[in-house]
């Protein structure tokens, strides 16, 4: 039982800690960086759909071919002084890659089924940004 | 509806839950007739995966008939019977175009968890944890499936539920390991755990010519049913001495492909098994890895080893001085069934591949709390329960 209290909290501090030490390092020199499996004219010929368009006014963007027809890596920088976080960042190039190669955005289940709780409160918070953590 | 709920560790119940709505226009719900439970989801009744919230729904394996379908699904209409991967997939991305399907990049709402934990995000998978996208699992009466054109496969006339079913995660795990493992024509393979996924590994060797197929277990009654159903030799573990076993049966060789079916609670005769016991309950480590010891261990110089077996994080005493000495190729994998399940089919309908014997205790859904029971137990007998919803 301790187990399943702990890793989550665990792995959700792991998560605030990396936001923490990615906001101490100053997110500009940091560029977040997805490949989306289209060719690089394609991306080039329109403006990037979803969220990433939204914010594409308070960042940087690259667009450059990837090795081995894989696609085009699409590369955001939060310039200093940008209110932009890199939640938002990692969010939008992830809808992004997802509309561009999906045509959509998968949504997650519902209506729930789970009840909160004490226990389950971390990894709620978690799930809540499912898309604005993790290592991208 | 009904479904069948996890409430905590070790703690399971049926209760009523909303039913689930097409979210996507690529989704459709599916009628779950049947739905099978798997020594993985054993893991997270256990607490040993431990992304689980109060009320999840379990299941992953099952097939049913389509109710309802989202205005972008083409292959799939109400009244279809279809059996359906338990991994989530696009269809889309680069890794869906390798055929890789349980590495999509956009099937899971969730990918934060586990790319913090292993760097990368596999797929979501239903009924397994928020670590996995936290979809609502099958067994229930009704389920979501998303990107339905992609994960759902209609089920030919002549292919029965009781079989059938089974193409949804079994077969499919089991067709991956023979295939990704490299079994050839001529090959001794030997595989670990003769549940239903390390027969239908098993199966899938004897399938793509390999020469002797040995599989590895402690339980007679399964042992008995890889002999019977699955063409294959048996070792029993807790009486013979599998690793000399093993180098006799393939020529001092050891096994060209050596399949680890068995996961993150593996058992063992003598003290290694109490080790990693203990090191596990105190958490000190978070899987028991016994069988891809075993695994490496007996497999032939230059030789392959497919990890199965579901496992969630750090093991003691790997044996890398023998991977890397020997040569060895080691691979793993979540089940990509959209690459397989086709095949599959195709192969139970000219009979191939039979897999009722995998039901051994089949009830409704209102006994899956015993059901789990009997399961995990391993009581009466029992290699799988499949529950009627």
């Amino acid at each position: 039982m301790a187990f399943l209290i702990v890793v989550p909290i665990a792995a959700g501090a792991a998560i605030v800690a990396r936001k923490r030490r990615s906001a101490r390092a100053g997110d500009g020199g940091h560029r977040h960086v997805v490949t989306v499996y289209r060719p690089l004219p394609e991306l080039e010929s329109a403006p990037l759909p979803g969220s990433l368009k939204e914010i594409a006014d308070r960042v940087e963007v690259q667009l450059r071919a990837a090795p081995g027809d894989r696609g085009t890596e699409i590369a955001v920088r939060i310039p200093e002084g940008s209110d932009v976080t890199s939640g938002e960042v990692r969010r939008a190039l992830r809808e992004t890659r997802s509309l561009l190669e999906a045509g959509d955005v998968l949504l997650p289940y519902g209506p729930a089924t789970t009840v909160p709780t004490l226990w389950n409160r971390p990894l709620q918070a978690a799930t809540r940004r499912g898309r604005e953590g993790g290592l991208l | 509806m009904k479904a069948l709920q996890w409430l905590g560790v070790n703690k399971l119940a049926v209760g009523n839950v909303p039913d689930p709505e097409l979210r996507n226009p690529g989704d459709m719900i599916v009628k779950v007739t049947r739905t099978v439970t798997c020594g993985s989801d054993l893991h997270l009744l256990g607490g040993y995966i431990p992304f689980m919230q109060k009320g999840d729904v379990l299941g992953h394996e099952f097939l049913g008939e389509v109710v309802e379908v989202g205005p972008d699904v083409r292959r799939h209409r109400v009244g279809d019977r279809v059996v359906v991967s338990s991994f989530i997939a696009c269809g889309s991305c680069w890794y869906c175009d390798q055929k890789l399907y349980s590495l999509c990049d956009n099937g899971n709402t969730n990918p934060a968890i586990t790319e913090t934990l292993w760097g990368q995000a596999p797929s979501g998978c239903y009924g397994y944890s928020h670590a996995m996208g936290g979809n609502a699992g099958s067994h229930a009466e009704y389920i979501r499936v998303p990107f339905a054109d992609v994960g759902a496969f209609t089920i030919p006339d002549e292919v029965s539920d009781e079989r059938a079913v089974f193409a949804s995660d079994s077969a499919s795990t089991g067709w991956m390991g023979a295939d990704l493992g490299g079994v050839q024509p001529g090959d001794v393979v030997a595989v670990w755990g003769a549940g239903a996924v390390g027969q239908m590994a098993a199966r899938a060797a004897v399938l793509l010519g390999a020469n002797r197929v040995i599989v590895i277990d402690r339980l007679d009654n399964r042992l008995h049913q890889v002999e019977k159903h699955i063409g294959a030799e048996t070792l029993n573990y807790e009486s013979t001495d599998v690793a000399a076993e093993l180098r006799e049966r393939s020529g001092g060789r050891g096994p060209d492909v050596c399949i680890e079916a068995v996961g993150m609670e593996a058992h063992s005769p003598g003290l290694q098994f109490g080790y990693d016991q203990l090191k596990q309950q105190l958490r000190m480590q978070t899987d028991r890895p016994v069988a891809v010891r075993d695994a490496i261990h007996a497999c032939r110089k230059g030789g392959s080893v497919f990890v199965l077996g579901v496992f969630a994080g750090f093991v003691d005493k790997f044996p890398l001085g023998a991977l890397m000495n020997k040569g060895l190729t080691v691979r793993g994998a979540q089940m990509h069934g959209q690459r397989y399940i086709p095949m599959l089919l195709q192969r139970m309908a000219k009979g191939e591949l039979t897999t009722e014997h995998l039901a051994t205790h089949v009830m409704p859904l209102d006994s899956a709390p015993e059901g789990y029971r009997i399961f995990k137990e391993k009581e009466d007998g029992c290699v799988r329960a499949v529950f009627l919803p």
